[in-house]
């Protein structure tokens, strides 16, 4: 049964390498450069085939083939010697493409090794390897390239060697760069834990996370390696006994091609270049985005919301005293994408906010917490979608609004503190500048001085010294940073704020710190607050209320003493009995077996019944309705009708 | 009589120099990351080392691995003493001693598949000679860990498994070579609470069926309630409060560890009680405050608290705390 519930649902095929080849096949930009740049890989083989005349003979040519246009029997006409520009091209592409290979090879070779070594060992040896590249750097490459080039004897092997040499010092950067992101990751200190070498480190840790850097630089080093090439030979530095491109063109501009009005033989080698360039480059550039798909997605944007279905069970706890600030009703957001099955996310969510209130949200990762509350606010990511429901907020439908309306709302109306302080500051400007910025954005004309007041205040509020005001995020604490984020949050005199994990990073005596301030503030202010956690001991002390929500649905909703005295759905009582209590620490700790459904692929019924200790065979099949137990007690669960 | 314990650290201390010391200034300051820690360790026994972030705690673990260089003190490990291990021994003792890290996103290779993840530390200390012995170990630690059956698992990525999962695959790497000591550094701090569980009460088991000492290193005492024998209270690199577990809970004597008691979370709004709360954050550890290390945060300090640096009372066997206000048990 266990097995069964662990197992996951797809199976074992996926591979790295068909993730990629599937990544890579629908980025056309990528393709296309594949496909260009196998073509020419492919003349350049089978040259002997293609060519249409021996190009290394002058027999059979007469004065009258100099320079003549193209036609049927010369494909692209002829050069100044009367042979066939067609059948120069196609061998000058086999040399134009082995010089540029091997010496970006030796390029990524030396750069690579390098890179990675000197990353890797850091101190004396980083920075004589540094220094290294930084000189070669600062030396212009074409006029060194030539000094050497015609030091050297002009052979194939020496431009090789020399183009290869000179061309590493971006990769060998590049490389040390990521080498020492990648070195100080956690799973490289546990390979040194279990007690792995340096060599074995580099090798199986180091490697393959440098290797796709590798693989892009390396193509546009082969790039420049080509058009290093050309210009050499196109300077007449090149073995005259191996005709490429760069050379094609050197002997057509020198020989009065261009009097003569022979464009061909200028052209041809050119677009050569161009076409191979080109697809090194689509190739780079599609390779890049495949290899890191952050560079893909665009966040934030509006999303949009689609046709309203009639409300349904709407339920409200009614003979509040509080009027009602905030409405949810059925809200269902999907991640829609094309290829796949919509990921239902949320599904019919409704909870009421009252002036005042604190709210838990309650669920693991993964349940549609966050999905729910940006959905609030409309900041979804551009899958996102609102498929249902509405938001009334103050008695306007969010989901209805235009983008004006909504910017009136977010912030003034409703604001957020994300999770995660330190990645949700700007690291290079401070704090007290940031608030003010929040401010400035949302309440427009309030003269300059009056602004600083404003932030000194708020930082007052959260406790903060008026003097951190001028600190950057990183001279600030775990804890004061989170105080700074609630401030910002503050900053427009919110009726709503909703908490996203705001204590989840923290240590236990920082997270009862800021606890402490959110109550302190929702009493002081007035403030109604929607406190997102995955763990049900944070909210018990201070929340009013409690949603538990799980896979994407609402599993109980309630009152805070129902919820923790008399839950009835069995996921609440599960999380319940897997706290740890300290009064009874010779128990031992109930767990919940298996793990959350994947939202894109959902049980058939109940979606907590792989799960769940007391699912029945109804569960596994029927979706079960929303039960109002009480005035103010939801859950849905089949058990809960008898 | 002295009796030979499993592990003994010895008046272990481990500064780092803070910052480049400046042209002009010879004076060079320290971070005391671990100041003047001793504490013995059973066999097979548990013991949680608690803490907030910057006492000292993951330095403490970092040090016993041997992959910090202690600065002054002993570390006696089964009769041995590996303060100053060289390479070969130190190589050895990971045999011995392995940890268990806190994220277990960051702290698997993305492109290793769970079966390279688990049995490279079979390939670096070349056990088992054919590939099959290999993999007959990685199987059974994967399965101790939980993971069953194992064969569905291993040709995975860690991009493929929950966050629950990834952390059995950790311990079943650090498992695979048998270890005799765990040091556990955070291990269910980044995990959702009903997976939380789970996973100490693997821990728990493991430490029965295999008889594996383990050192807990948290920052939440919550946590570590269920299967520790001992707790040691660590701030600014040092022990303030050690003793059964029994004991610290119900009779704890340094008012941090009382602090961090009471912010424990209580699934019950019945239960709200008073908690103690300290304001501020650990100050930083190169400018130690005189006296007692606590007195800054402490609600009951007074002025001797500012003047002498307090020395372990026993206030029963085994329960010691570094406080003046301590009351010892008649």
């Amino acid at each position: 049964m266990e097995a069964k519930i662990v197992e996951p649902k797809a199976p074992t095929t996926s591979s790295l390498f068909l993730d990629f080849w599937k990544t890579f096949s629908s980025n056309r930009v990528a393709v296309v450069g594949l496909v260009m740049l196998i073509v020419i890989i492919l003349v350049a083989i089978f040259a002997e085939q293609l060519a249409r005349y021996d190009i290394t003979t002058s027999a059979d040519i007469t004065s009258k083939d100099i320079y003549q246009p193209p036609s049927e029997e010369h494909w692209f006409g002829t050069d100044d010697a009367g042979k066939d520009v067609y059948s120069n091209f196609v061998f000058g592409a086999r040399v134009s493409l082995t010089v540029g290979f091997f010496a970006a090879f030796i390029s990524i070779f030396v750069g690579g090794l390098m890179g990675i070594v000197a990353g890797f060992y850091g101190g004396r040896v980083e920075n004589f390897l540094m220094r290294l590249t930084d000189i070669m750097l600062v030396i212009p490459d074409l006029p060194l390239l030539i000094v050497i080039v015609a030091m050297t004897r002009p052979s194939l092997m020496n431009i090789i060697f020399v183009i290869g040499l000179l061309g590493w010092t971006t990769t060998s950067r590049i490389v040390r760069s990521q080498t020492l992101a990648v070195k100080s990751r956690k799973f490289v200190l546990r390979a040194r834990a279990i007690g792995a070498g340096n060599m074995h480190i580099i090798r199986h840790h180091i490697l393959p996370l440098v290797l796709p850097l590798l693989v892009v630089n390396a193509i546009l080093v082969i790039s420049l390696a080509i058009l290093n090439e050309s210009t050499l030979a196109f300077l007449g530095l090149s073995d005259p006994t191996r005709l490429s491109w760069g050379q094609m063109l050197n002997f057509a501009f020198g020989r009065g091609a261009m009097s003569a009005g022979a464009w061909w033989a200028l052209v041809v080698p050119g677009l050569g270049i161009v076409w191979v360039v080109l697809a090194l480059t689509l190739l780079g550039h599609g390779l890049e985005q495949v290899l890191n798909p952050r560079l893909e997605f665009h966040h934030l944007m509006p999303g949009r919301p689609v046709v309203q279905r009639e409300a349904g069970n709407v339920h409200s706890f009614a003979e509040e005293i509080h009027p009602v600030l905030l409405e949810v009703q059925d809200l269902s957001i999907h991640y829609v994408t094309e290829d796949q099955p919509p990921a239902r996310a949320v599904e019919n969510v409704s909870f009421t906010l009252h002036e005042g209130e604190l709210l838990g949200l309650v669920g693991e990762s993964g349940c549609g917490k966050t999905t729910l509350m940006l959905g609030l606010l409309r900041l979804l990511p551009a899958a996102g979608q609102i498929v249902g429901g509405q938001v009334d907020f103050m008695g306007k439908d969010i989901t209805a609004m235009s983008e004006q309306e909504l910017l009136d709302v977010r912030w003034n109306g409703i604001s957020i503190i994300f999770q995660g302080a330190m990645n949700a500051l700007n690291p290079v400007r401070t704090v007290g500048d940031q608030i003010k910025e929040a401010i400035v954005k949302h309440v427009a004309l309030l003269p300059g001085d009056k602004v600083d007041e404003r932030v000194v205040e708020l930082l007052d509020l959260v406790g903060i010294a008026a003097d951190h005001k001028d600190h950057y995020p990183h001279q600030y604490s775990g804890g004061m940073r989170q105080r700074a984020m609630i401030a910002m949050a503050l900053a427009c005199n919110p009726q709503v704020v909703i908490a996203d994990e705001p204590t989840t990073a923290l240590d236990v005596m920082i997270q009862a710190q800021i606890l402490e301030l959110l109550d302190e503030l929702r009493k002081k202010l007035g403030l109604s607050i929607i406190f997102v956690t995955h763990d049900l001991g944070v909210v018990a002390e201070m929340c009013d209320s409690v949603l538990v929500m799980y896979g994407g649905v609402m599993a109980e909703y309630s009152d805070v003493d129902t919820i923790y005295n008399s839950a009835q759905h069995p996921y609440t009582q599960e999380l319940l009995k897997a706290f740890p209590d300290l009064s009874k620490p010779e128990k031992r700790l109930a767990s919940i077996p298996g793990y959350p459904p994947r939202l894109d692929n959902l049980p058939t019924g109940c979606r907590f019944a792989p799960r769940c200790p007391r699912a029945i065979e109804r569960c596994h099949t029927e979706v079960p309705d929303l039960h109002i137990l009480d005035k103010n007690h939801v859950a849905s669960c089949h058990l809960v009708e008898a | 009589m002295t009796q030979e314990f499993f592990l003994e650290v010895q008046n272990l201390k481990k500064y780092f120099v803070a910052g480049n010391p400046s042209l002009f200034s010879r004076v060079v300051k320290h971070v005391h990351a671990v100041d003047d820690v001793s504490l013995e360790l059973e066999r097979g026994e548990v013991i949680a080392l608690v803490g907030e972030s910057g006492c000292g705690k993951s330095t403490l673990a970092l040090t016993l691995m041997g992959l910090e260089k202690s600065t002054d003190g002993k570390i006696i490990f089964e009769g041995i003493d590996i303060t100053h291990a060289d390479d070969k021994a130190q190589k050895l003792l990971r045999q011995r001693i392995q940890m268990v890290f806190q994220d277990p996103y960051e702290s698997l290779n993305p492109t290793q598949t769970i079966e390279e993840i688990v049995g490279e530390p079979l390939v670096v200390h070349k056990i088992g000679v054919t590939a099959d012995e290999r993999r007959a170990r990685v199987v059974q630690a994967l399965e101790d860990a939980g993971l069953k059956p194992a064969d569905i698992y291993m040709r995975r990525y860690p991009h493929e498994l929950s966050g629950g999962q990834r952390q059995r695959v950790v311990i079943a790497g650090a498992l695979v070579l048998e270890p005799h000591l765990l040091l556990a550094d955070e291990p269910v701090s980044m995990l959702d609470v009903s997976i939380r569980a789970e996973i100490l009460n693997l821990l728990a088991d493991l430490r029965i069926s295999r008889q594996i000492s383990i050192i807990f290193i948290t920052h939440d005492l919550g946590t570590v309630g269920y299967f520790a024998d001992r707790v040691a209270v660590m701030y600014l690199g040092r022990i303030v409060e050690i003793g059964k577990m029994r004991d610290v809970l119900e009779n704890p004597q340094h008012p941090y560890t009382r602090a961090l008691l009471s912010v424990i979370p209580v699934p019950n709004p019945r239960l709200r009680r008073e908690r103690v709360i300290l304001q501020g954050e650990t100050p930083n550890p190169i400018d130690l405050p005189r006296g007692c290390r606590f007195h800054p945060r402490c609600p009951i300090a007074t002025e001797e608290c500012q003047l002498t640096d307090p020395p372990y009372i026993e206030i029963s066997p085994k329960h010691q705390a570094a406080c003046l206000k301590t009351q010892k048990v008649s």
